[in-house]
């Protein structure tokens, strides 16, 4: 009997060899921290919680409709990385910040996380977990609905949206743009990254969200990471242009080795 | 509190769940019971269980959370805020009632939220055209080249989706296809290759710690070295 499951071969030979790329990049980056193409949504943070300073409004967050278990908890999980980071860039200016919550289960994360950063900016005092972490619905309209409420009634300056989105994105977008927000997008989701795209001032697309935590912590490592990542993208490249010559030739090489 | 705490045991944690989980997905690991399945089956499928568990004492947690913001505002009498507070715990507590006493599964309930939630649900839902049209309009005005390109192809795409104009020229469809069938769909397919691998590279900072987003902000110390830039 086989231990390996057939048709799930090359699946984890690739694992393996991104693991490998991404571990030996960590390495390297010790010694020097590689470069980043410049992400200006991220960038603009600063600017997005500077504003709403200025105006004396909120600035709102939500993750979409992300869950911890299932295939878009690692969109959730990127998502939580930049809460941490606009967290602490809203206690630093002042600026109350209002994270919406679509699955109960991220609740007690958030709310750690927001505390650590009111901590680490020496205002621990002003976090009001029950006012600023708000469970919203498990129910998708009932949650977009909620959103829309509170950007209808108290008017966020900014709006930053990362993580899996759905039908809704289009709804939120819409919204926070007639209230005049600055918005701030990011979703792996390749069917609203259009909306996003249409209507929002900074979008990351696809993959920039998973760099984002990366980006912002300017942690050599993980920036290595990504170069690792990177390696990874050219050994898919590789593996198209093989296989659009093999297929146009006849041959099945590589579909029968993606099939292994 | 300490690094133990805060980082080494979450960390250990996600990382040895993660490894049962990629084991089972990948590996037959004996010993095999009769079914076929190995070990790990079991154990991921008690992992996912307590996933269930703990959502459900979340949820109460998410409860409390809304009696308590909501509370407030009704004890506050918050303009344009206090009555649809007093509305959602009514509604949270019929729900609540009717779901414990006759259950999630009763006639009762089952009528309720297709009377109440499901019809407007599907209202919101149905919002979404005028959404989509207003933010249709938006994209298409010229600002530059490419979104003068963009309107070009999004006013080829549209007349090729409505029935008179594709019947007198059948050349959109050719020219519609073409563009959702080649140039979106490669456009599409780049952007979930890089989504995937940013998805491992994540996972792979995740279970070894480098990636502490989810524990919250540390410093390098916690963290355990950032290196020499």
């Amino acid at each position: 009997m086989s231990i390996l499951i057939t048709g799930r071969i090359f699946a984890l030979g690739m694992l393996i060899l991104i693991w490998i790329f991404i571990l030996g990049n960590m390495e390297t980056a010790k010694k020097q921290l590689p470069p980043f193409r410049k992400l200006t949504g991220l960038d603009a943070l600063p600017e997005m919680v500077g504003r709403a300073a200025e105006m004396n409004r909120p600035v709102h967050f939500t993750t979409g409709l992300g869950d911890l278990t299932g295939s878009v908890a690692p969109q959730l999980v990127a998502g939580l990385a930049v809460l941490a980071h606009v967290s602490e860039i809203c206690a630093n200016y002042g600026v109350n910040i209002i994270y919406s919550v679509y699955q109960a289960q991220v609740m007690p994360i958030a709310t750690e996380l927001m505390k650590e950063a009111y901590v680490k900016a020496g205002k621990s005092e002003e976090f009001q977990a029950e006012d600023q972490v708000r469970y919203l619905s498990g129910e998708q309209f009932a949650y977009a609905s909620a959103v829309q409420g509170i950007a209808e009634r108290e008017r966020p300056a900014a709006n930053i949206m990362i993580g899996p989105f759905y039908a809704e994105s289009m709804l939120f977008a819409e919204t926070f743009n007639r209230i005049g927000s600055i918005q701030l997008a990011g979703t792996a989701r390749g069917y609203q990254i259009p909306f996003f795209a249409v209507i929002c001032d900074y979008l990351l697309i696809g993959e920039e969200i998973y760099a984002a935590g990366a980006y912002l912590s300017k942690d050599p490592q993980q920036a290595g990471t990504i170069r690792g990542q990177d390696y990874g993208k050219a050994v898919v490249l590789i593996l198209i242009i093989l296989g659009v010559l093999a297929t146009a030739a006849g041959s099945s090489i590589i579909v029968d080795l993606l099939g292994m | 509190m300490s690094t133990t705490l805060k980082k080494t045991i979450p960390v250990a944690i996600v990382f040895v769940v993660a490894m049962l989980v990629m084991l089972d997905y990948f590996l037959v690991t004996p010993p095999v019971d009769v079914a076929g399945k190995s070990w790990t089956s079991g154990v991921v499928k008690d992992l996912q269980n307590w996933g269930i568990v703990l959502t459900a004492f979340a949820l109460g947690f998410g409860a409390v959370n809304l009696f308590y913001f909501h509370s407030k505002h009704i004890s506050r009498r918050t303009p344009g805020q206090w009555m649809f507070s007093i509305w959602l715990l009514i509604v949270i507590v019929i729900f609540t009632a009717i779901g414990v006493f006759t259950g999630p599964t009763s006639d009762q309930y089952n009528w309720l939220y297709n009377a109440s939630y499901f019809a407007l649900s599907a209202t919101v839902y149905s919002s979404l055209g005028f959404y989509m049209t207003s933010g249709l309009y938006r994209a298409l005005r010229i600002k530059n080249v490419e979104s003068g390109i963009f309107l070009v192809v999004g006013l080829v795409v549209l007349a090729r989706n409505a029935p008179a104009l594709s019947v007198y020229f059948p050349v959109l469809g050719t020219w519609g296809s073409f563009i959702t069938d080649v140039l979106t769909t490669s456009a599409q397919r780049g952007i979930m290759i890089g989504g995937a691998l940013g998805a491992i590279s994540l996972g792979i900072r995740t279970m070894t710690g480098r990636e502490t987003g989810f524990l919250g902000k540390m410093t390098e110390e916690e963290k355990g070295g950032g290196g020499t830039a």
